[in-house]
């Protein structure tokens, strides 16, 4: 029983309401355009600039991938080395003697002379041939071929980063050595292989020599010691807190702690590890047990928040069934709840661990920015870490060490996004449709 | 005389597994159920019927202690099974709920294969000693489950991967895993195709003979076809428990009438 007429009814429907209608479909249309731009820009402007990071790295870092090496035919002299005492060969002066060869006209016998046309070599060129003389000592008496690296002014100026156009007294090498290298140059001994220094051996003064290899294994050392700890205690907590913790202001607070610990800058766990664990409990420098422990600190809140919310993502009709069957709390937890929320703890966990291998600033504060020469052998030697080590050589002055800092962020880099890719795929991979 | 009344009231009292008196339930502040009394007899279907909201689940849920883990929730008064008050500081609600099976109304069966599905409930409560211990409980299971033909070649296969029906079947294979000597449904049909349903109707007949069964259901056509007792729950009353003949055909309270004749509800 409406008091509205046929007529009234009709026309309302067909005529005020679709135009309204029509006209406000233009305004939404358009604004969904500005936004949709707006949405692209962002995109376009975070692409770019993650092309302009990543190509500046390359383009600095390239450099550092190859190394220059000088090919050298040696004659183990058997009156410059001793079998009984293979370490302590002359093996400066067998180098010495086989670049010579190429400079006639330069006298060896001469301290000075021989200097300089040694400074091509790296200062681990001898320690090079020492050490296959001593892996094979019948090469006692032998001419071997040996490739060894060049000096990092060599090594620079071979890759074109020392510009033969400036004027010499602003140049680090002078003309004299330019033409001796070129010399080798044209006799075809000087190559540049891939640098696999740069993995395979610990830190050194010397830019040719340096590699990653200490602060790989000090961090492999402090994430193991970090995900040991922070693994565990960071799942029983949020287990406890979801599961089994009364709802009441104590729990409130404990989770407003937690959320706030997340957010802490991560110098100030670096400062806690410096009063608390080097101070008060004794522990040794550097080491990564201790790094490990600050970064279990800092993991922690990511580890208990990702696990919480996992946790809550098992839908209540599991629990009940479990329950309905007469399981125990306990056991509806341990058996059911935690196998379900495992994809999303393990995602949690490893981008947690991915975060815990950037942080410099925690490291830094309790000595891993130590100059250490070799690779710890567990967690209490002292050791860098590899951001530490980053930080390290940026503020080295070498010119070889400019390439190299770059080229260890790209290795840094890429371990991370290969942890997050892990990560990623782990997701995918088990994300249950309900 | 007087001794005959006293053996058909023994008998009768014999036939009864749970016994509900002034059994009230508070979610905070709200009160859900009111002073119910009830008796729930063995080897029968009843079934509670009632609008929505108007407290069956609830009620349904008190028979097995399921309110505990909401926090909210209060419930006083006597419920005994079998002459023991399952309310008491002494009974683990855990160990009652081996003896209370129940069955949801969206079909829920652990995300396992269907043979740890069902062999769960006996593994947590120690029932099997030997793996051929277990394998018989799974197959009895699964048999009075009326699911065994279908899945005995592939017991290995997750218990997600059957048919909405057949995971039904599936969670009343492994609530009656445990020997309970009650067996809670709330509403196991509502979320199932007819043909689904009608398997598992004849299924809860065949129960029937070995449990007591009780049924939370939103169609009165299902109550009628499998129920032998109804109680009719409106606004957190219980208003009226009687043979389901009797409250179909002659109800004595007008609120039930107004239900049954679809005028509420």
């Amino acid at each position: 029983m409406t008091d509205i007429t046929p007529e009234q009814a009709g026309s309302g429907r067909t005529h005020s309401t679709t135009e309204l209608v029509r006209q406000s479909l233009a305004r939404r249309n358009r604004k969904q355009k500005v936004l949709q731009g707006f949405g692209i820009a962002a995109i376009f402007f975070a692409l770019s600039m993650l092309v302009i990071l990543v190509g500046s790295l390359i383009s600095t870092g390239y450099p550092a991938f190859t190394q220059t090496h000088v090919e050298l035919e040696v004659f183990v002299d058997p009156e410059e080395v001793d079998v009984e005492r293979l370490s302590r060969g002359n093996y400066d002066d067998m180098l010495a003697a086989s670049l010579g060869a190429y400079f006639p006209d330069v006298d060896m016998s001469s301290r000075t002379a021989a200097r300089e046309v040694t400074q091509i070599l790296s200062s681990g060129a001898e320690l090079k041939l020492r050490d296959r003389v001593m892996a094979d000592p019948s090469l006692i008496g032998e001419t071997i071929t040996i490739k060894v690296p060049a000096a990092d002014n060599f090594d620079q100026l071979n890759k074109g980063l020392i510009k033969r156009d400036t004027p010499e007294e602003n140049r680090r090498l002078n003309d004299a050595a330019i033409e001796r290298f070129d010399t080798l140059d044209s006799a075809g001994v000087i190559s540049t292989p891939i640098n696999t220094t740069l993995i395979t051996s610990a830190d050194s003064r010397f830019p040719e020599l340096a590699g990653l290899k200490g602060a790989l294994v000090g961090s492999f050392w402090a994430l193991l010691v970090c995900f040991v700890v922070s693994f565990p205690v960071g799942i029983g907590a949020a287990i406890y807190l979801e599961e089994f913790a009364p709802k009441n202001r104590l729990s409130d607070l404990i989770e407003i702690n937690i959320n706030n610990l997340a957010a802490v800058p991560s110098v100030v766990f670096g400062l806690l590890a410096l009063a608390v664990f080097l101070n008060w409990f004794g522990m040794p420098r550097s080491a990564p047990i201790v790094g490990g422990l600050t970064l279990a600190l800092m993991t922690l809140p990511t580890i208990i928040i990702a696990t919480r919310a996992a946790l809550k993502a098992v839908p209540p009709s599991i629990r009940e069934a479990a329950l309905g069957v007469g399981a125990s709390k306990q056991q509806v937890v341990f058996h059911h709840v935690l196998p379900l929320a495992m994809p999303g703890i393990l995602t949690g966990t490893i981008i947690g661990l991915a975060q815990a291998l950037g942080e410099t600033a925690p490291l830094l504060l309790i000595g891993m920015n130590a100059f250490i020469t070799s690779a710890p052998s567990g967690p209490l030697d002292s050791a860098t870490a590899l951001p530490t080590q980053i930080f390290i050589w940026a503020d080295s002055p070498e010119r070889g060490f400019v390439s190299r800092t770059s080229a260890a962020i790209l290795v840094l880099l890429t371990f991370l996004i290969t942890m997050n890719a892990i990560a990623i795929y782990l997701r995918q991979k088990f994300e249950r449709k309900w | 005389m007087n001794d005959m009344r006293k053996i058909e009231r023994d008998a009768k009292m014999a036939d009864t597994k749970i016994t509900a008196r002034n059994v009230n339930v508070f979610y905070g502040e709200t009160h859900a159920i009111k002073d119910v009394n009830v008796d729930i007899a063995d080897k029968t279907v009843t079934a509670f019927i009632g609008p929505s909201g108007c407290g069956k689940s609830t009620f349904l849920r008190c028979i097995n202690r399921m309110n505990d883990t909401i926090d909210i929730c209060r419930v006083t008064g006597d419920i005994h099974l079998e002459g023991t008050d399952i309310n008491a500081p002494s009974v683990d609600p855990v160990q009652l709920r081996a003896q209370v099976g129940m069955v949801f109304q969206k079909p829920n069966p652990f995300p396992k294969s269907i043979y740890d599905n069902v062999a769960y409930g006996p593994k947590i409560h120690g029932l099997a000693r030997t793996k051929s211990d277990m394998d018989d409980i799974v197959e009895r299971a699964l048999r009075r489950g009326a699911i065994w033909d279908e899945v005995k070649d592939r017991l290995d296969q997750p218990g997600t991967g059957l048919s909405g029906g057949q995971q039904q079947r599936l969670c009343i294979a492994r609530a009656v895993a445990t020997e309970p000597e009650v067996l809670l449904m709330d509403e196991p049909c509502s979320a199932l195709d007819p043909i689904a349903t009608a398997q598992v109707e004849e299924l809860i007949e065949e129960l029937r003979q070995e449990y007591s069964v009780v049924i939370v259901t939103h169609s009165m056509q299902q109550a009628a076809r499998v129920s032998q007792k109804t109680a009719f729950f409106h606004l957190g009353h219980l208003v009226e428990f009687n043979d389901t003949g009797d409250i179909f055909t002659n109800p004595s309270d007008p609120r039930t009438e107004s239900y049954i004749t679809g005028r509420i509800g």
